[in-house]
């Protein structure tokens, strides 16, 4: 069903808008941080030619239109989409009435995840980092920062939150997720770190998952296209989000909160179920999981909402939300990506006041915003 | 309004036909009721039917279960307490019949049991 066109800026006057998955593009890649590193580290850059401009994955695995980036995203003085934040403020921000953007920089997430060894990855993690704050977030008050952390060594990990956590514009944590499941107790100084500095875990798909050993792999075998794989990435939040209840991290770490960004929500109940009923029977086993799952979830757990899933009645779309609730769910458009969702047009069939909560409230009670 | 059903008692065996750690189950009126004996002496008497789905839940374990702990740890009690479903694995708590640790728990259908001149009697 085709949309009656509204102007962007006219939909969002009366909704307050905070968008939670905003991606960062740093133009030269490696060769943009180097004067956030030691010279050491800089030469051995350069020797080994590194570019991490792209995720190098497999043909199979690229857009079939040949980019994930939209060309109407593309700043005028060139580049990249999303590489110019100066534009980015004026064509998300200001033309859809956006009022905080939190960016997360998949080159590093990637780098972090799989594409650096360690120790490269804790050194470019903290370039990338400090490139950001020094160059994106001075730009404009309303873009935030989910600073990324090298998650192949936990213990840097958390000394990058300890060593850049308190800025003022950091509103989260991006952890590059391992094919280690989030509840295990690997990544606990992260998470222990995390909650010190009131700061949420946010975790989305960083390119190489289900492309390179070490990152998290779509189930039951390998996935021939784009298209294959992209349906796939969900499962990864649902294991995810298994393996915090039932390992026993969110009893552990009972203030911090976690959020998933782009691993779509409508899994979400059908797996609640499951889980609260195993629960039910098989509590014994896990005895530090003291209260049903569905209470952990609800209370430290969100997603985002992009990418919106469309069933032909869209009525459909706002039955299984409500059946849901209307507390987990927070806003993002995944700008400058193409399967992005702008606020004007989206779920636009709910009441005014659990929009509100879904654009606004559910992201501000979640993220350290100042 | 409905008569109150009157309360019938039922002599159902000798208490020591009835070990500790184990349902024997009895059939009065109609009705599959499972009879142990708790380590304390007392007596349960326990209608054969899981509140959940029907299972015959007396043929279930008798035994105690991990109590809720702090993570990574592991507590064992309520030793011969607790009676487990054969099929779904619900815990019962044998002192209240109340499912254990559930905001909205099942209850089993417990009757009355005691001894007298050596005789296990309950009530129906």
């Amino acid at each position: 069903m085709d949309l009656p066109e509204k102007p962007h800026a006219r939909q969002s006057n009366t909704l307050k808008v905070l968008d939670c998955d905003v991606h960062p593009y740093v133009k030269d890649g490696v060769k943009s941080v180097f004067p956030y590193m030691p010279n050491a580290w800089k030469q051995r850059f350069i020797r080994k030619n590194a570019q991490v401009g792209s995720h190098a994955r497999p043909l199979k695995y690229e857009h079939p239109n040949g980019s994930v980036n939209r060309l109407d995203a593309r700043p005028p003085c060139g580049g990249i989409s999303g590489s110019d934040p100066h534009f980015l403020v004026q064509d998300l921000l200001v033309k859809n009435g956006i009022e905080g953007a939190v960016l997360n920089c998949l080159q590093t997430g990637a780098l972090c995840s799989a594409l650096a060894g360690t120790d490269e990855s804790v050194v470019l993690c903290s370039a990338f980092n400090d490139f950001l704050i020094d160059q994106w977030l001075p730009v404009d008050k309303r873009l935030k920062l989910a600073m990324s952390v090298p998650s192949q060594d936990p213990q840097a990990a958390a000394a990058e939150i300890r060593r850049i956590g308190k800025h003022g514009q950091i509103v989260a944590v991006s952890l590059p997720l391992l094919n280690i499941l989030m509840g295990n107790r690997y990544y606990w100084p992260i998470y222990e770190a995390a909650q010190e500095a009131q700061l949420p875990i946010l975790v989305h798909v960083t390119g190489p998952d289900s492309v390179y050993h070490g990152v998290p792999m779509s189930a039951g075998g390998i996935p021939d296209s784009y298209v294959e794989r992209y349906v796939t990435l969900n499962q990864a939040g649902e294991s995810s989000v298994n393996s915090l209840v039932f390992s026993g991290t969110l009893e552990k770490f009972p203030r911090l909160k976690f959020i998933f960004v782009e691993y779509g929500f409508l899994w979400l109940l059908p797996l609640l179920w499951r889980m609260d009923r195993t629960w039910r029977q098989l509590r014994h086993e896990v005895p530090w999981v003291k209260k049903s799952p569905v209470e952990y979830v609800h209370d430290q757990i969100r997603f985002s909402t992009q990418p919106i899933d469309e069933p032909s009645n869209p009525k459909d779309l706002d039955t299984l939300i409500e059946l849901m609730g209307f507390d987990q769910l927070c806003f993002s458009t995944d700008y400058p990506h193409w399967d992005n969702d702008m606020p004007g047009q989206s779920l636009r069939g709910l009441p005014a006041a659990q929009r509100e909560k879904i654009f606004w409230d559910n992201a501000l009670n979640l993220f350290r915003m100042r | 309004m409905a008569a109150a059903q009157e309360q019938k008692q039922f002599a159902v065996g000798r208490a020591d036909e009835f070990p500790v750690g184990k349902f024997r189950i009895v059939e009065v009126e109609g009705r599959e009721i499972g009879i142990t004996q708790l380590a304390t002496g007392e007596f349960r008497a326990v209608r054969n039917r899981c509140p959940h789905k029907g299972a015959p839940v007396c043929k279930g374990i008798i035994g105690g279960t991990w109590l809720p702990c702090g993570v990574g740890e592991m507590v064992y009690g309520s030793e011969g307490q607790v009676l487990v479903c054969p099929w779904h694995g619900y815990e019962y708590d044998l002192n209240t019949g109340v499912e254990l640790y559930q905001k909205d728990p099942n209850k089993l259908l417990m009757y009355p049991a005691k001894v007298q001149e050596g005789n296990v009697i309950i009530t129906l």
